[in-house]
């Protein structure tokens, strides 16, 4: 089975997500702080991190189909440097998030240039996995700027003059950068962009007979993914106020190729719903010390076993993708 | 011929290698606009290889290729397309996740205007170019017949549909020149005549310049104007499919007895 594919029976296994119906959920989201206290908001605060995390990967491995695992490099180049600019240099809180996306772009960017000289497949993986590695190096000897392997603690949150004390505070800054960004990546993939990003999965050389600049949206498709995550790793950064060089290692990369894998590949939707589900379900399984891992393993493979194309697929079997069924594809 | 005077496509005399290997040997070729070329010729002749040369995807060694008199060889694959030169592929080359729909759009892609911001923010004119590529993409399918299958994914049609939806993503920006490899494989009998039917349309009506690598031997005689005649990398013959017929050069290349 290819990347990405899914059910060719299921009528409704193509389907898009419409941001008209989906605005509304935003919307409702307001209403979460009403009924969470401290703890249980930085839950939700966390998922929307990961619902970011799910996001910007998906583009890469999802849209692309490029087996290219720097995501949780992208993560920790985010949350560095949102610490580092916060930390060192004093900036407003909007502009170090917006310097993470930047600078999550760049590392993007960067990634990309090997997978335009033709490198691919398992060659690219192992190729990203060094780099996410090289970076973990990194933070613990650029200690100038790092302070090394014990981390640095990221200052109060102000925003505007306020402090960002609550964690409900933080949530509705982290709602309106996470529902633009979802927003954003939403219209580009049901755009020319996101059609261009299939055609290379699909067949790269009919991509380019069809006009399509092949290179110039291979490094989009990076670059997109690394300031989507870059953002995410900024908000992360915020929200935990502290980041060291262990949060970003491989087992942080298993738990983002978890959320796109188990939400669904190429899938919005499935991304939100993978980051939903593997940021609740260890801290429901938080009063199990000790089977904690052995849950959450298991959780993934009978998710797998029984939805192999993820759990977006629970919404085509009920058929409630028909709401966000693409205008065009409407009769 | 006013046509012959400015041809379409021009190549002189081309020559192609793989290491030591001679794919293309000083291929000389004109196409007018209107005019169905068929490429012809035993397998390993080069046909494809002629193919992707005109379209960037192998370097040329000696030789030019222009289109309408601008020299188009060594340009990237996507430029080129972007010029009007649209081709298919001898294995299909839709693309089997996006829908039939979603395929032809793609076809349209360097005809969609928008930037990046104006797609990512959602502005009207981003929404405007989409509808516009959608309403002329969703023309073209009914035109084809394949409307009702627009939704379905590529890779859920027939054969004979996806060779049609091919064709029909590479005519939709309205190239001037369309190169298609081996259309008629796998289709029926009835679907070859429509194809053919198609084919002279195209270049009658819309004056597309054909360039046609086709095996099944009576579409060939049907359509073409002209056939040109390949062997081992080299033009061997150029002519009226009635002189083809009886070129004795042909016929010992092609049927492998005098």
């Amino acid at each position: 089975m290819r990347i990405g594919e899914r059910r060719l029976d299921d009528p409704e296994a193509h389907t898009v997500t419409r941001p008209s119906v989906l605005w509304l959920l935003p919307l409702a989201l307001l209403a979460v702080p009403l009924v969470t206290n401290d703890y249980t908001q930085y839950i939700v605060n966390l998922t929307l991190v990961y619902v970011l995390v799910g996001i910007g990967f998906n583009v890469v491995v999802g849209n692309l189909g490029q087996l290219a695992f720097a995501n949780a490099a992208f993560y920790g180049i985010g949350a560095y440097t949102a610490a580092i600019l916060l930390y060192h240099y004093k900036m407003p809180l909007l502009l170090a998030i917006a310097g993470a996306g930047v600078v999550g772009g760049l590392a993007g960017t960067l990634v990309a240039l090997p997978a335009l000289r033709g490198i691919r497949s398992f060659y690219l993986a192992i190729l990203t996995l060094a780099f996410g590695e090289l970076m973990r190096w990194v933070y613990i000897n650029a200690d100038a700027w790092t302070l090394g392997s014990m981390g640095m603690h990221v200052p109060r949150p102000v925003l505007f003059g306020y402090v960002l004390a609550s964690e409900k505070q933080k949530f509705y800054l982290f709602l309106v950068i996470v529902t633009l960004l979802v927003a954003a990546t939403a219209n580009l993939l049901r755009s020319k962009v996101g059609r261009a990003f299939t055609a290379i999965r699909d067949n790269e050389l009919a991509a380019a007979a069809m006009g399509i600049p092949t290179a110039r949206y291979t490094i989009l498709a990076f670059a997109w993914s690394g300031l989507v995550v870059g953002t995410a790793g900024a908000l992360y950064a915020v929200l935990v106020r502290q980041v060291s060089p262990e949060a970003f290692g491989l087992l942080e990369l298993i738990l983002h190729f978890g959320i796109v894998v188990i939400g669904g590949l190429a899938n919005i939707a499935g991304s939100v719903l993978g980051a939903v589900v593997l940021t609740l379900a260890p801290e429901l399984l938080r009063d199990l010390p000790g089977y904690e891992e052995l849950l959450i393993a298991c959780l993934m493979i009978a998710i797998l076993l029984v939805l192999p194309g993820g759990l977006i697929t629970v919404l085509d079997r009920l058929r409630l993708t028909l709401l966000f069924r693409e205008r065009y594809h409407r009769a | 011929m006013a046509a012959d005077a400015h041809p379409l496509l021009t190549l002189n005399d081309v020559s192609v290698g793989f290491g030591g290997l001679r794919a293309l040997s000083k291929v000389d070729l004109r196409v007018s606009a209107g005019e169905v070329v068929a490429v012809i010729g035993p397998n390993g002749a080069g046909k494809t290889t002629l193919f992707n040369a005109i379209s960037g995807f192998v370097p040329i060694d000696q030789g030019r290729i222009a289109l309408a008199g601008e020299r188009i060889d060594g340009l990237m694959p996507h430029d080129i397309a972007a010029k009007g030169v649209r081709r298919t592929f001898q294995n299909g080359g839709l693309c089997g996740h996006l829908t039939v729909l979603e395929n032809v759009l793609a076809g349209l892609h360097s005809q969609t205007p928008g930037n990046l911001f104006s797609i990512a923010l959602g502005w009207p004119s981003a929404r405007r170019a989409e509808r516009a590529a959608v309403a002329r993409a969703r023309e073209l399918l009914d035109v084809m017949k394949l409307g009702p299958q627009a939704a379905q994914p590529a890779s859920s049609l027939s054969g004979g549909q996806q060779r049609m939806a091919e064709i029909l993503r590479t005519i939709a920006s309205r190239p001037p020149l369309l190169l298609l490899d081996e259309p008629a494989v796998g289709l029926s009998p009835p679907m070859r005549t429509e194809l053919g039917k198609v084919i002279r349309d195209l270049a009658r009506t819309d004056g597309i310049g054909v360039l046609l690598i086709e095996h099944a031997i009576e579409l060939v005689m049907d359509v073409s104007d002209r056939i040109a005649v390949l062997n081992y990398g080299e033009k061997i013959a150029d002519d009226a499919p009635a002189a083809i017929r009886l070129n004795r050069a042909v016929l010992e290349a092609y049927l492998g007895h005098a």
